[in-house]
């Protein structure tokens, strides 16, 4: 794909040879296939955008090794290769301005380059305790149901500062709050109210108030309440209760889509800013001659399986296919959704025998077809079928 | 009993909102108009998520409203006093459905969307028991939706507003426009900053919002709030803690609406409606005359603009044109004279040939119709030439017009009365040659009349000798010279010659004098003509800026209705505020026209 998208660029470029603007732009492109995958942190003032990118980025994991966070990517021009969107609630009105924009048919058709956040979710249902899991519940909900939703590859719920404040937990930080912890729970509980009983002069103890204080910013109130019960409960050292947190934060959700659904793709989602932009510059400056090279971007549009792929994968998660229980998990495994190897997409060690590979992927092939034949099945869920088909058919073609 | 004061003013302005077409501003007066005088309604309004139901739950002490991530109801809910708690679904066409008030959410939640106009509610409280009505509305959002009307819906009755902003970040600009127009509709409002509890930043966020509220001029109390905490001071009967949850101030609100006496709240409430649809009147109709005088400023600017262009461009073309007109006229006159004696001169000079050498009693029979012929062609060419001189002169002139003449006169041929007298002499042969006739006939007396009548009379019926050439004459002088001499022949060649020449100048000057006619005519025609289309094109510009100059007339008439209309609702709008005045509150701006 990426090789396909190389000759149209260097195509084009012969076309533009003497525009120096346009050359720019298709030098410029030709770089971005090279360099890392670029995902854009978009969202409305104050959603948390600086804090989740900054809790993100400071992972330390393969996984996210191959990214370029853009937290808020102002000027236009700045292409990002995919979006992660933030919204503080799950409203119509929030959402209908956080849907992707249109574009080309070929954008839209391969628009699989967005993840919608509910940021903040430490903020819903008043901030209770359970107020993380509600969250979750919100953005499965809104993801499966939601018209407003169906274009986004997931919706997670992600405390951000929560995030944060747990990857960076110090040592001071998480002695005082073991400190805390150890008041007993009738007397602290008027005391972690509210910010203003957290920063009561009359707190018990003889921690002062701006420490306390700048517990309550970093963490928030609910963190604060978050991290007590947590340490009570048996976290009883500093990793294990950053872990925690991160881990209720939602942030390895987010992460682990991240890897899935861009860093994985990420060959497939540079490939499809370049084409965008191609198209948007064969549209903007016509040139004689150019006709051919449109009819080979619309010929690579319409043939790019990966797009397809992740379009699926999405719909059957978020629950908008018929699939469900095992067939769906082995769907979403052939189309990728576990890495795009072969033995990933069957399931398979990585270290399996070409052979064993080979035959469950005819096996899988067999299966998928009779699916994609079946006439007692509707027609959507039998293009369905065909998607995996092919996908199977990619697989065993690396054998040939 | 008189109608009181505000009625009256309330009735008239309400009359005006019909007429200039607001039948929504119309109906929001007669709903404060006709509102019950027993109730005070009390509406919370605010964007989604901001805690409206928690704060309505703890201002009850009672889960009533909808909270966290249970469905937000579409339609207002309207909680008063009841000894036991109840709930009534009210439907669209107002019927009463009961439902336990434990199972109100859950049966909400159950209704399909827009079968319902509102829910009832009613719960034993002290702070409802005189007449006091809370109502939940739907959260604000998108200023078209359904749900924003419904919430909005409220300020026709509303005696007074809770707006409920949390204070995890300072009011929006869609919250401050929403808490404008709310004070603008109704005259007692406040602020509720929810979610103190959990917000750090919060005293700073009260302190921006109250700024915001001031700089745009809304009067209306920021009070923080905690349900958080409110709900658990009342768990562990904490009154202290109750005092931290800010609830206090906001009951001590609350219970000062409720015991407002009601004749003064309702001419305040009347007044404050009769001056917010008069201003938003008044705003439409000033809209509406500027939008007309903007039109009429920018439309009637470019036209006169482009009327005066033309008429410039006519008096441009006018000079243009007669000026061309006369100097081809009089080139054409001097340059077809001259053709004309150019070719009789050497029609002449080959007369003077053939007779210097021919003897015309020999040649005559072929001399004769050369002559005619020779001078038929002369004259055709000529004419034919100036017919196209004359033309030429026409587009010409005609395209001094440029583009305003193309459909203006579609033909401009010279085929008309003028030239029909051209016409005979341009196709003379010898037949029409009428002028040579005559002049032959004039011959008979003096030399070989007989011979020359016969030779005439039968010319009619015989072919014409060959194109006539002028090297003719020539040929029969070669021809027939030689065969006679003396005086006799002598005599014969000065008469015939004379004869010839004097016809020939016969002929020139008669078609000379037609020639000069003709080109007479000519101009005359042309000048007519083209002084009738500058008339023409002058006239209608005259028109146009009749028209441009009446258009702007009758949009000053309908800007002075429009204005005069303004000042009166702004006489209403006066006078309401003077009444709201009285009803105890200080009114501030006035509208002027």
């Amino acid at each position: 794909m990426t090789q396909d998208v190389r000759d149209l660029l260097a195509a084009a470029a012969g076309l533009y040879r003497d525009d120096p603007r346009a050359s720019a732009v298709l030098l410029d492109c030709q770089h971005r296939l090279e360099q890392p995958l670029r995902v854009a942190f978009a969202g409305a003032p104050s959603s948390g955008k600086t804090t989740l990118s900054a809790a993100l980025g400071e992972w330390p994991t393969r996984a996210l090794r191959d990214l370029v966070l853009l937290d808020d990517p102002g000027p236009a021009d700045d292409f990002p290769d995919a979006t992660v969107r933030l919204v503080r609630h799950l409203e119509p009105d929030e959402l209908a301005a956080a849907h992707p924009p249109g574009g080309s048919p070929f954008a839209r058709q391969s628009a699989v380059n967005s993840v919608l956040v509910l940021s903040r979710a430490d903020e819903v249902g008043a901030g209770r305790i359970d107020a993380l899991l509600t969250a979750k519940q919100l953005a499965r909900r809104a993801w499966r149901e939601d018209p407003l939703c169906t274009g986004f590859l997931g919706v997670i719920a992600v405390a951000g500062q929560l995030a944060y404040g747990g990857r960076s937990l110090r040592d001071d930080e998480f002695d005082l709050l073991a400190a805390f912890a150890a008041v007993p729970r009738e007397e602290l509980e008027r005391y972690v109210l509210s910010v203003d009983s957290f920063t009561d002069p009359a707190f018990p103890g003889p921690i002062p108030v701006e420490t306390r204080r700048s517990l309550v910013v970093r963490f928030g109130m609910f963190g604060v309440r978050l991290a007590l019960t947590l340490i009570r409960t048996g976290c009883d050292d500093r990793v294990k209760l950053s872990a925690e947190l991160v881990r209720r934060s939602g942030l390895g959700e987010l992460r682990d889509t991240l890897a899935g659904c861009f860093v994985a793709r990420a060959e497939a989602l540079k490939a499809r800013t370049a084409v965008i932009r191609l198209e948007a510059l064969l549209a903007a400056q016509p040139r004689a001659g150019g006709d051919r090279l449109v009819s080979r971007v619309e010929r690579f549009a319409a043939a790019a399986h990966d797009f397809r792929e992740l379009r699926l994968i999405a719909d059957i998660r978020g629950g908008r296919t018929a699939l469900s229980g095992e067939p769906a998990e082995e769907a979403v495994r052939l189309l990728g959704a576990q890495g795009t190897a072969p033995a990933d997409r069957l399931g398979l060690e990585p270290d399996a025998d070409p052979g064993e590979i080979y035959d469950s992927g005819l096996d899988a092939l067999r299966r998928w077809r009779h699916e994609a034949e079946r006439p007692d099945r509707p027609h959507a869920e039998r293009t369905a079928a065909h998607v995996v088909v092919r996908s199977a058919e990619g697989l065993l073609a690396l054998f040939g | 009993m008189t109608a009181p004061a505000w009625l009256e003013v309330l009735n008239e302005t309400l009359d005006a909102c019909r007429t200039h077409g607001r039948a929504d501003l119309a109906e929001l007066l007669r709903r404060r108009r006709d509102a019950p005088a027993e109730q005070i309604r009390l509406g919370v309004l605010g964007f989604p998520k901001q805690g409206k139901g928690y704060l309505l739950n703890a201002v009850l002490n009672a889960p009533v409203c909808a909270v966290g991530d249970a469905a937000t109801p579409a339609v207002p809910t309207e909680i008063g006093y009841a000894e036991e708690p109840a709930a009534t679904l009210v439907g669209r066409s107002l019927e009463r459905i009961p439902v336990a008030v434990e199972r109100l959410t859950g049966e909400l939640g159950a209704r399909p969307a827009g079968t319902l106009s509102r829910v009832e509610v009613g719960v034993p409280r002290e702070l409802l028991s005189a007449g006091l009505v809370l109502v939940d509305t739907p959260p604000v959002g998108d200023p078209r939706s359904p749900r924003t009307a419904a919430a909005l819906d409220l300020l026709a009755e509303a005696d007074a507003v809770i707006i409920v902003s949390d204070a995890t970040a300072s009011l929006s600009p869609a919250e401050l426009a929403l808490a404008r127009h709310v004070r603008t509709w109704c005259p007692h409002v406040v602020l509720a900053l929810t979610k103190i509890d959990a917000s750090p930043g919060w005293r700073a966020v009260a302190e921006r919002d109250r700024a915001m509220l001031a700089e745009a001029g809304i009067d209306a109390p920021v009070l923080p709030v905690s349900a958080v905490v409110r709900q658990a001071a009342a768990k562990a009967g904490d009154a202290d803690l109750n005092a931290r949850s800010g609830f206090p101030e906001l009951l001590t609100w609350i219970a000062e609406q409720a015991a407002r006496p009601p004749e003064q709240s309702r001419a305040l409430l009347a007044a404050v409606g009769v001056r917010a649809a008069a201003a938003e009147l008044v705003e439409s109709l000033r809209d509406r005359a500027d939008a007309a005088g903007q039109e009429a400023g920018l439309g009637q600017a470019a036209l006169l603009q482009r009327a005066q262009r033309r008429a410039d461009d006519l008096r441009r073309q006018n000079t243009r044109w007669q000026n061309l007109l006369s100097d081809e006229i009089t080139d054409l006159l001097s340059d077809a004279e001259y053709d004309l004696r150019e070719r009789t001169r050497k029609i002449v000079n080959t007369i003077d040939q053939t007779f210097d050498d021919g003897d015309p009693a020999k040649v005559w029979d072929e001399f004769a119709p050369w002559l005619d012929n020779a001078l038929a062609e002369a004259v055709d060419t000529n004419y034919g030439w100036l017919a196209d001189r004359a033309e030429w002169i026409a587009q010409a002139t005609a395209a001094c017009f440029g583009a305003q003449y193309e459909g203006a006169l579609p033909d401009l041929r010279l085929d008309g009365s003028g030239v029909e007298g051209l016409d005979d002499v341009r196709r003379p042969k010898i037949e029409k040659f009428k002028v040579g006739q005559q002049a032959f006939t004039g011959l008979r007396g003096s030399y070989g009349g007989v011979l020359m009548f016969g030779l005439v009379t039968s010319l009619a019926g015989l072919p014409l000798i060959n194109p006539v050439s002028l090297g003719a004459g020539a040929a029969f002088a070669a021809k027939t010279i030689k065969d006679e001499g003396g005086m006799r022949l002598q005599r014969r060649q000065a008469v015939a010659k004379q004869a010839a020449q004097r016809h020939v100048d016969d002929v020139f000057l008669r078609f000379g004098k037609e020639c000069r006619d003709s080109i007479r005519v000519v101009q005359r025609r042309l000048r007519d003509h083209f002084t009738g289309l500058a008339e023409e094109l002058a006239d209608e510009l005259t028109h146009e800026r009749e028209t441009i100059l009446a258009g702007t007339a009758e949009r000053e008439r309908r800007t002075v209705h429009i204005r005069r209309e303004i000042d009166r609702l702004a006489g209403l709008h006066q006078r309401a505020g003077e009444l709201g005045t009285i009803a105890g509150r200080t009114t501030r701006r006035e509208l002027s026209a």
